[in-house]
């Protein structure tokens, strides 16, 4: 049965795409041999209607409009094959390469099956995307969270949604779906707030509600160095100097640089940027006693009460 | 299979198989990420498309003798000599896809996905985003570890490990680059340990070429979300922490979290005691219970071993 109808809606599709001029509902009925063998008019309308609604459901343009000026009326079908064709592409071989390694970079099967159809297109009209020598590289996402599925879509059909995030309910105009690294983010308008806000998906605590028609609100240009500043960690902004033992902590070792300041027997004084916003504090008490705040004396004092409460309060 | 879903696929199979002259069958089914037997039905359905009025000239061929031979040959299809433009989501997946791409790659091929994506939006006639993307470790790294991997050879590494809070310095056959649960990773041969190995990319702070060949060793082990779980000597640790420290579930591969009445429950894979320090070490007082308890008296002695250097100092 499935195989019947696809069959008829390609003929639709070719039919439309052939034609030079809208093509009227009867003359559709006589072209196309599945509609002739159709007797109630009443059914052929109801089947082309929903199979004219199906092309346009796969984002097959199919444009309404007359041929006759005087008879506005009189409306015919037709697939603009400008709009419907992607236009020729020739890419070199380094983007050849990258676009052959994104094909396997989904690890959810609904996203790794459109970007397979995806390139299959571009073989389609003539690339070849190729590894090459990139096929060492195996970057990986997946939309494990929850959210994810639902703002996917949401994203794409320009959906409001509703959801809660550290513990109050938010509606936001999603307007893109981001990732860094594998961590997913939602950025878009926040209706409550007023002002564009970002969101970490895994962070979503309540299911993704829907809040409105697809297409509630314009598609929206995103300036990509903006997204990309609320996403990356602060910006250093402050200085410690710090005791390091010999040997010890590379980590903090590298980003700092070695300074002549008193340090105890076996330990050397570095000075380190870092982003007063951040998590410093934790990531020097992660270090143990190999690191020893010497400058500033209040980020001192902030590792001695975070050790001591951690040693004391349990 | 729904029919949407298969005249969507035959829309671009067709100018795929025309523009391909003859087409393997397997192959084929692989690019369109279907069974061979779903493709056969799909070139049944063509058999009866084709040109409006439906005289047998107007309608496809498909050349059944080839395709017995595991070939597709089509003709009659010249009406559909292009593929249609991309879906909206067909496009934000590969737009997607290739950002993680361009994450990992040597600054040669984040140019080149820069200037694909730009292409994609002229063929599209419309613009899609591109999400400028932060890079894992440094360029100069992944370049240099690209370049080895293609000439199979063994490298030194300047690595810092967290855990041990040291430097060493490993020889090294790399293979390949990963990305997983949020962090990039080398993954490669160690010539210490003769075993497969992987290294956090932001963490090599070197690589030197040793000038010698790598051997063949096979294909890497599995690096999926659950590597963690094939290392023998790690243990599970239950962790309930205060509501600010939900982080940790999503910063590293944990097996659960589970809310409870004070914060969050969360049971992940510890390799590494030491490792587990740091972590207890950096959460503080956000730390409300740990499983086994040995692990939180260790944490807490270092933590009064650390005071102890600042009342000297």
């Amino acid at each position: 049965m499935a195989a019947r109808k696809s069959e008829r809606i390609m003929n639709l599709a070719i039919c439309l795409l052939m034609a030079s001029r809208f093509l009227p509902k009867r003359e559709i009925r006589e072209a196309i041999e599945q509609y002739r063998e159709i007797a109630s008019d009443q059914s052929f309308d109801k089947m082309f209607e929903r199979d004219k609604e199906e092309l346009r459901q796969l984002g097959v343009p199919v444009l309404t409009g007359s041929n006759d000026v005087w008879h506005p009326e009189d409306i015919g079908y037709r697939i603009s094959r400008e709009d419907y064709e992607l236009a020729p592409i020739d890419f070199d071989a380094a983007e050849l390469a990258v676009l052959g390694i994104a094909s396997q970079v989904w690890d959810t099967a609904t996203q790794a099956d459109q970007a397979k159809t995806a390139l299959a297109k571009l073989r389609a009209a003539g690339a070849e995307p190729d590894p090459g020598r990139l096929a060492a590289l195996t970057p990986s996402i997946g939309g494990k969270e929850e959210a994810f599925a639902p703002m996917w879509q949401a994203v794409l059909r320009r959906i409001p949604v509703e959801f809660g995030y550290h513990g109050k309910q938010r509606r936001l105009q999603p307007w893109v779906i981001t990732h860094r690294l594998g961590a997913w983010y939602v950025y878009g308008f926040d209706l409550d707030a007023g002002e564009p806000r970002i969101y970490r998906l895994t962070r979503v605590e309540s299911q993704v509600r829907f809040v409105g028609e697809p297409g509630s609100f314009p598609p929206q240009v995103v300036d990509s160095a903006e997204l990309a500043a609320r996403i990356e960690p602060a910006k250093p902004d402050a200085q410690a100097i710090l005791a390091i033992r010999d040997h010890r902590a590379p980590v903090l070792r590298r980003r700092s640089e070695p300074v002549a300041a008193q340090a105890p027997a076996g330990f050397s004084a570095h000075r380190v940027e870092y982003a007063s916003l951040g998590d410093f504090v934790g990531e020097v008490c992660a270090q143990g006693p190999d690191v020893i705040v010497l400058d500033p004396p209040e980020l001192r004092q902030r590792v001695i009460d975070h050790l001591r409460r951690f040693a004391e309060a349990l | 299979m729904t029919s949407n879903a298969q005249v969507s696929r035959l829309l671009a199979l067709v100018p795929y198989l025309r523009q391909a002259g003859a087409a393997d069958l397997a192959k084929t089914a692989e690019q369109f990420s279907v069974s061979q037997d779903q493709l056969i039905k799909d070139l049944n359905v063509l058999w009866f498309c084709g040109l409006p009025q439906g005289l047998p000239d107007d309608l496809i061929e498909v050349d059944q003798d080839a395709l017995e031979q595991g070939e597709i040959r089509l003709s009659n299809a010249d009406f559909l000599s292009r593929p249609m433009r991309f879906t909206p989501d067909e496009a934000m997946s590969l737009l997607v896809a290739l950002e993680a791409v361009a994450e990992l790659a040597d600054p040669g091929s984040a140019a080149a996905v820069c200037s694909a994506v730009g292409k994609l939006s002229k063929a599209q006639g419309q613009s899609v985003q591109v999400i400028a993307t932060a890079f894992a470790g440094s360029a100069d790294i992944r370049e240099s570890l690209l370049a080895a991997i293609a000439r199979k050879s063994v490298v030194r590494l300047t690595y810092d490990a967290q855990a041990t809070s040291t430097t060493s310095f490993p020889e090294v056959e790399p293979v390949k680059l990963i990305t997983r649960d949020g962090f990039a990773y080398l993954q490669a041969w160690s010539l210490e340990r003769a075993a497969w190995r992987t290294y956090r990319l932001d963490r090599i702070a070197a690589v030197a070429d040793t000038g010698r060949d790598a051997e063949e060793r096979g294909a890497p082990e599995r690096f999926d979300s659950g590597w963690l779980e094939s290392r023998p000597a790690a243990v599970e640790v239950e962790i309930e922490v205060s509501p600010q420290a939900r982080w940790i579930a999503e910063y590293y591969p944990v097996r659960s979290v589970e809310r409870s009445e004070q914060g969050w429950v969360v049971r992940l894979l510890v390799a590494d005691p030491r490792w587990l320090n740091g972590l207890l070490l950096r959460l503080g007082d956000q730390v409300l219970r740990v499983s086994p308890q040995a692990a939180l008296t260790a944490a807490r002695q270092i933590a009064l071993d650390t005071l102890a250097g600042y009342e000297v100092g």
